[in-house]
């Protein structure tokens, strides 16, 4: 009984999020937007992975090449 | 010569013009005439390549996520160009040589792509960001507010009630000593 009044509760389950942008009916992410992308990278300079943002695959290439242009133009940092 | 040949070309041409998006960065601190200078060049290599300005966005001072070339502070000039796909690769190699000049990309936006000036949405984007930690202080501060007047309201309640019950008391107090005296002065009762 002890040992089950230690264990932490299980975090939420992510699978079933649906992606912002398929919502919104994205079609192109403009690597200028500052505010969006500021959004999807973590403080290291990472993009955020999918899996806990919950973005569908076509979305974060898209997402992902706007980041690189904006950390090519000085934009976003590379490493922090 | 088929005719179909030489017609191909020139509808081509037509077709083959598109809206391409040139951004240039130049470094903050920087003199006027260097700045017209540059600014001048750059938009000389997209008269000679023959591209049809479409718009111009200028960013002003940014602030740069790295030092490039020994400036932490740059200005982004963003122009949407129409012209000729073949000629992309001159512009990217002219733009390379153009002294002054930070980086440099050239974009091909999707069919159907509006043309948004980031610079204006950048600064309401700024303003929006200040008003939501400003909005978080005054609430704050409204809460702390509400529970002083709060308070104040349960002292006065408080005070209201103890004084209602006060006289209720004194009230009693009078009809007892009314009736005790209605009782002393009857004389019909015979003690």
């Amino acid at each position: 009984m002890a040992h089950q009044q230690q264990q932490k509760p299980r975090r939420p389950d992510l699978r079933g999020r649906k992606c912002d942008f398929c919502e919104k009916q994205t079609q192109y992410m403009d690597w200028k937007d500052y505010p969006l992308l500021k959004t999807h990278v973590d403080y290291f300079g990472n993009v955020r992975r999918r899996f806990l943002s919950g973005t569908c695959l076509q979305h974060q290439k898209m997402l992902r090449l706007a980041i690189e242009r904006a950390r090519f133009m000085g934009m976003l940092a590379y490493r922090k | 010569m088929n005719p179909a040949a030489t017609d191909t070309p020139e509808v081509l041409d037509e077709a083959d013009v598109r809206i391409y998006e040139v951004a240039v960065l130049l470094p903050y601190p920087m003199a006027q005439k260097e700045e017209h200078q540059t600014i001048k060049e750059i938009e000389a290599i997209f008269k000679e390549a023959g591209a049809r300005e479409v718009s111009k966005d200028v960013w002003g001072q940014r602030g740069l996520a790295y030092e490039i070339k020994g400036s932490s502070e740059g200005n982004f000039i963003v122009y949407h160009q129409e012209m000729d796909p073949g000629k992309i690769r001159e512009i990217d190699t002219a733009l390379r040589i153009v002294p002054g000049v930070l980086r440099h990309i050239i974009v091909k936006p999707p069919k159907g792509y509006k043309i948004t000036k980031y610079s204006e949405t950048y600064k309401v984007w700024l303003k929006e960001r200040e008003s939501a930690s400003e909005k978080s202080k005054r609430e704050r501060e409204e809460d702390i507010q509400k529970r002083i007047a709060d308070k104040a309201k349960r002292q006065v309640k408080r005070e209201k009630t103890a004084k209602a019950e006060a006289p209720v008391e004194a009230v009693d107090k009078e009809e007892l000593g009314k009736k005790l005296d209605k009782l002393i002065s009857d004389d019909s009762i015979e003690i």
